[in-house]
C-alpha cells in the first residue's frame, strides 16, 4: 500500500510532488534495511517505524507522541537512542493505519525550530533489541553530590575569566570554549604537561580544601597538583585523550559523557551536576572519552537528575537540553617514568614519536621488531586461533606436490600449513618462539628464525611456502631479499608459493571477505571508510539546511597516530593506521589488533556477554606493506634465476608461484 | 628436533657459507617417537639426505648401526629401510645446543625446537 493509493484506482497517475514522496518513503525503507536490518512490511500491522523521528536527529517523546496521539491511543513508543527513527504500537491495526496514511509525510518541528518529515512504515513487531546489561567501565565511579550548592558557586566565582595576558593561569579563549590551567600548563596538541615548568601560584585556595576534604573523605588518593577548567556553550563538547584525567567534575549542568572502548563499545554515562567522575584502572588508560558535541542528550525520563549509565530501556529515553557547562579536570602529574600495564597504548612507554616509514635497514629493522615481532609474540595464542582455515589454493599447491618432497614454511605462524600432505616432509620457520611453540604442540617440526637469513642449506627444498609473510618487511629491499632467500632454499626446478596482503581489497568487482565480514562491533566510528557522519536522518527534508550534527569525534590511538592520508608525499611521515575491514588508503600501514582475553572463546557478535562484563582488550599495531597488483610479480623478476609461472589474486592477496 | 630437521640445518653466520654444515649437535635429552613406518615416504628420503652430516648427528647419539651409505638397491630393502626411518624420523632431541663448525656459534634447542636467531651484527652484510 502507499498513503496514495487507500481510495484510487491502481491506474491512477501521481503527480510529482507525491512521486518524491514515494522515492523517500521507499529510500527509508531501503535504509532502515540496509542500515538497521529493520525489516518493513507492505501490509498494515500494529507498528510502525517512524523514520526521522527518533531522538538522534533531535526529536523528543514530548514532541513526537501528541503527534501519534492524534490517530489514537499509543500502546507503546520506542526511542531508541542515538537512533533516527522510532517505534509506535497502536491498539489496533486501524489505528495505525491511519497514522500511515494521515501522518505520513508529516511535518513536525524539534526543538532547535528545525522542520523535519516523518516518514511511517509498517513493521511486523515494534521492538528494540536489548544489548544486554551495561556495565560501567571498569574503574569508573560517579560520585555525586560531591560538593554542595554553596561550594559550587564559590568554585565557580573563583575563575576569574578575564584576560590577564602576561600572567600565570595560563587562560585561552577558544571558540565556545574557554579553558583555564592551574598548577601546570597542559597542552592539547601533546596531551603533555611541561614537568619542569610549573605555573606559579598552584591551585586555586578554594580547590585546594574541597581537595584535602575528598582526600580525607577516600574519594581520592592522591591529591591532584594540575587543574584545567574548561567552560562550554551547549552544542560543544570536549576531546580528551586517554592518558589525562583521573577526576572530573561538573558544575553547572548535567550531561552525558560518552565512554568508548577499542572494540567500538560504546557506554553513555550520565554525570548530574556536581558529581565527580573518578577515572582509575582501565576506564582511565583503555576506554577514551568524550562528550559529544550536541545540543541535546539522551537521558531517562523517569530518573530525572540521577547519574549511571542511561538505561537501554527505549520506552524511557527523552532528551534533555545542554547549558552551559564548566568543567573542573584535577590530575596529578606523573614525576617518575609510567610503568602502567598497559605499554602499548601508554605514551611514555611507546617511542617518543609515532612511527614513520623507515629510512635505513636500521630503522626499517626496528620498525619491524616494535611492530611485528614484539606484537606477534604478545598475540600468538589470540592469533593462532583466528587461523584455523587453511586457504583452499595453498592446500592445492602444496597437495599436488610429489610425495617425499622436502618443503619448508617460512613465517609458518601457528602451523597451519604443516599437517596439510602426510606425504610431504615440511619443516616451518618463523620468527615468533610463542607460534613455533604452538606448532611444536602440534608435533611439527620447527625452528624459530629470522625470513631473511634461513639456517637451511641451499638447494636442499623442493618448494617452499611463505604465506602472508613478506608484506610485513618495511622496505622494498628487504621483501626482495626475503624471496631471495626462499629461491636459495630450493633445488633447481624446485616451486615456492608466496602470499602477500593486496592494496586492493576489491578486485573485479568483488570484494574481499577481509572487507565482507564488517560486523557491527567493529569500531565504524573510526576513521571510517564511509563519509556519513553518526545520526542524520534518514532521508533529506525539505528544505536542507545543512545542519548535521558531527560524527561523535572519539580521540583514539588512530587519530593519535595519524599522520594523514597523504603520507607518502613528505619524507620520514608517520604510518597511518588503518581500519580494520576497510579499503586501504596508504600501501605502509599499522593495522590494528584487538587482542582478546579467552583466545578460546568465539569471538562475540554483540559487544556484551550475558553476565554484562567485558574484557577490556589491548590494541596491538602491526606493520604491513600491501602489495599493489604486479607489484610482487615485479620484484620476483628482479631474481636472476626464477621463473613466475602463475601469478594470481586470493581473497585479498597477490599470489605467485616461482620456479627456480 | 628429528635428525632429518637437523640434516636440512645450516649456520647462517654472516661469511660461513656452505662450511657451516654441518651443525655439531650435542644433546642432553632425547626421546624416542615411533612414527608409523611408509617404506615408500623414507625411500624418497634417502637421496636427500647428506650422509656424512648424518653420521655425525647419529654418532654424538651413540645410535647403533647407522648404515655408511645407502646401499644398492635400498628402495627395496626392508631392514635398510626401517633403520632409517628409526633415525631420521623417530628420534627426537629435546634439549641440547646446534654449534656452528665455523665461528662456534651456539643454537639452543629447547622443548624441541632450534632457536636459529642472529643478532642484527651477526647477519649485518
Amino acid at each position: 500500500i502507499t498513503a496514495m493509493d487507500s481510495n484510487h484506482q491502481s491506474n491512477y497517475k501521481l503527480n510529482k510532488t507525491e512521486k518524491k514522496f514515494l522515492r523517500k518513503q521507499i529510500k527509508a525503507r531501503h535504509t532502515l534495511l540496509r542500515h538497521e536490518g529493520i525489516e518493513t512490511v507492505s501490509y498494515a500491522t500494529q507498528s510502525l517505524v517512524v523514520a526521522n523521528g527518533g531522538l538522534g536527529n533531535g526529536v523528543s517523546r514530548n514532541q513526537l507522541l501528541p503527534v501519534l496521539e492524534t490517530c489514537g491511543p499509543v500502546d507503546a513508543l520506542l526511542m531508541p537512542p542515538n537512533k533516527p527513527y522510532s517505534f509506535v504500537s497502536y491498539k489496533t491495526a486501524e489505528e495505525s493505519k491511519k497514522a500511515y496514511v494521515t501522518l505520513n509525510g508529516k511535518e513536525i518541528v524539534d526543538d532547535l525550530g528545525q522542520k523535519i518529515i516523518l516518514y511511517f512504515n509498517f513493521v511486523e513487531k515494534a521492538q528494540w533489541k536489548e544489548l544486554g546489561l551495561q556495565a560501567l567501565p571498569p574503574g569508573l565511579m560517579v560520585v555525586e553530590e560531591i560538593i554542595s550548592s554553596e561550594d559550587e558557586k564559590m568554585l565557580l566565582e573563583s575563575i576569574n575569566w578575564t584576560e590577564d595576558t602576561g600572567n600565570q593561569n595560563v587562560q585561552k579563549s577558544l571558540k565556545h570554549r574557554r579553558v583555564k590551567h592551574f598548577g601546570y600548563e597542559f597542552h592539547y596538541e601533546n596531551n603533555n604537561v611541561d614537568r619542569g615548568k610549573p605555573l606559579p601560584g598552584g591551585l586555586p585556595d578554594i580547590c585546594d580544601s574541597i581537595l584535602e576534604k575528598w582526600l580525607k573523605e577516600g574519594h581520592i588518593k592522591h591529591k591532584p597538583d594540575q587543574l584545567t577548567v574548561n567552560q562550554y556553550e551547549p552544542g560543544h563538547g570536549e576531546l580528551h585523550d586517554i592518558f589525562d584525567s583521573s577526576l572530573c567534575f561538573c558544575l553547572s549542568f548535567k550531561v552525558v559523557m560518552d565512554f568508548k572502548h577499542p572494540d567500538g563499545i560504546t557506554v553513555p554515562v550520565m554525570l548530574p551536576r556536581r558529581s565527580l567522575l573518578v577515572m582509575t584502572g582501565e576506564s582511565r588508560y583503555l576506554w577514551t572519552h568524550g562528550i559529544t558535541p550536541r545540543k541535546f542528550d539522551t537521558v531517562q525520563a523517569s530518573k530525572g537528575h540521577k547519574s549511571g549509565i542511561i538505561t537501554s530501556d527505549v520506552g524511557d529515553l527523552t532528551l534533555s537540553k545542554r547549558g552551559i557547562r564548566t568543567s573542573f579536570t584535577f590530575r596529578k602529574v606523573r614525576q617518575t617514568p609510567c610503568n602502567c600495564s598497559y605499554p602499548l597504548v601508554c605514551d611514555s612507554q611507546m617511542k617518543a614519536t609515532p612511527p614513520s616509514f623507515p629510512e635505513s635497514k636500521r630503522e626499517a629493522s626496528q620498525l619491524e621488531q616494535e611492530y611485528v615481532h614484539r606484537v606477534y609474540e604478545e598475540i600468538a595464542g589470540h592469533f593462532s586461533s583466528t587461523r584455523h582455515t587453511p586457504w583452499p589454493h595453498v592446500v592445492e599447491f602444496l597437495k599436488a606436490l610429489p610425495r617425499g618432497s622436502l618443503v619448508a614454511d617460512v613465517g609458518c605462524g601457528n602451523g597451519k600449513y604443516l599437517g596439510i600432505n602426510k606425504e610431504l616432509y615440511m619443516i616451518g620457520c618463523d620468527r615468533s618462539q610463542s607460534l613455533v611453540d604452538i606448532c611444536r604442540e602440534r608435533h611439527f617440526q620447527a625452528f624459530v628464525c629470522d625470513a631473511l637469513a634461513v639456517p637451511i642449506r641451499g638447494g636442499a627444498c623442493d618448494a617452499c611456502v611463505s604465506i602472508a609473510v613478506i608484506h610485513h618487511f618495511a622496505t622494498a629491499e628487504r621483501r626482495v631479499a626475503a624471496l631471495q632467500e626462499l629461491v636459495r632454499l630450493l633445488r633447481p626446478g624446485g616451486k615456492a608459493l608466496v602470499y602477500v596482503w593486496a592494496m586492493e581489497q576489491e578486485y573485479n568487482k568483488k570484494k574481499s571477505k577481509y572487507l565482507r565480514e564488517n560486523r557491527m562491533s567493529q569500531g565504524k566510528e573510526e576513521e571510517g571508510s564511509s563519509d556519513t557522519p553518526g545520526p542524520e536522518l534518514l532521508v533529506e527534508q525539505v528544505p536542507d539546511t545543512g545542519h548535521k550534527e558531527p560524527a561523535c569525534q572519539m580521540p583514539s590511538i588512530s587519530d593519535f597516530q595519524e599522520g594523514g592520508r597523504n603520507s607518502r608525499e613528505v619524507t620520514n611521515s608517520k604510518l597511518p593506521v588503518h581500519t580494520n575491514r576497510t579499503s586501504f588508503h596508504s600501501q605502509d600501514v599499522l593495522v590494528p589488533w584487538h587482542l582478546k582475553g579467552n583466545p578460546g572463546k568465539d569471538k562475540p557478535a554483540e559487544p556484551f556477554g550475558p553476565g554484562g562484563s567485558h574484557d577490556p582488550s589491548p590494541v596491538f599495531h602491526r606493520f604491513y606493506h600491501v602489495f599493489r597488483e604486479g607489484e610482487l610479480e615485479a620484484a620476483c623478476q628482479t631474481l636472476s634465476n626464477v621463473r613466475v609461472l602463475r601469478s594470481y589474486y586470493d581473497q585479498g592477496n597477490w599470489c605467485v608461484i616461482l620456479e627456480k | 628436533m628429528k635428525l632429518l630437521t637437523h640434516n636440512l640445518l645450516s649456520s647462517h653466520v654472516r661469511g660461513v657459507g656452505p662450511r657451516g654444515f654441518p651443525l655439531r649437535l650435542q644433546a642432553t635429552e632425547v626421546r624416542i617417537n615411533p612414527v608409523e613406518f611408509n617404506p615408500d615416504f623414507v625411500a624418497r628420503m634417502i637421496p636427500k639426505v647428506e650422509w656424512a652430516g648424518l653420521l655425525e648427528a647419529a654418532d654424538t647419539l651413540h645410535l647403533v648401526e647407522v648404515p655408511k651409505e645407502p646401499i644398492e638397491g635400498y628402495e627395496h630393502d626392508e631392514k635398510f629401510l626401517r633403520k632409517m626411518h628409526h633415525v631420521l624420523l623417530e628420534v627426537d632431541v629435546l634439549e641440547g645446543t646446534l654449534q656452528c663448525p665455523e665461528s662456534g656459534r651456539l643454537f639452543p634447542i629447547s622443548r624441541g625446537i632450534p632457536n636459529m636467531l642472529l643478532s642484527d651484527e651477526e647477519t649485518e652484510t
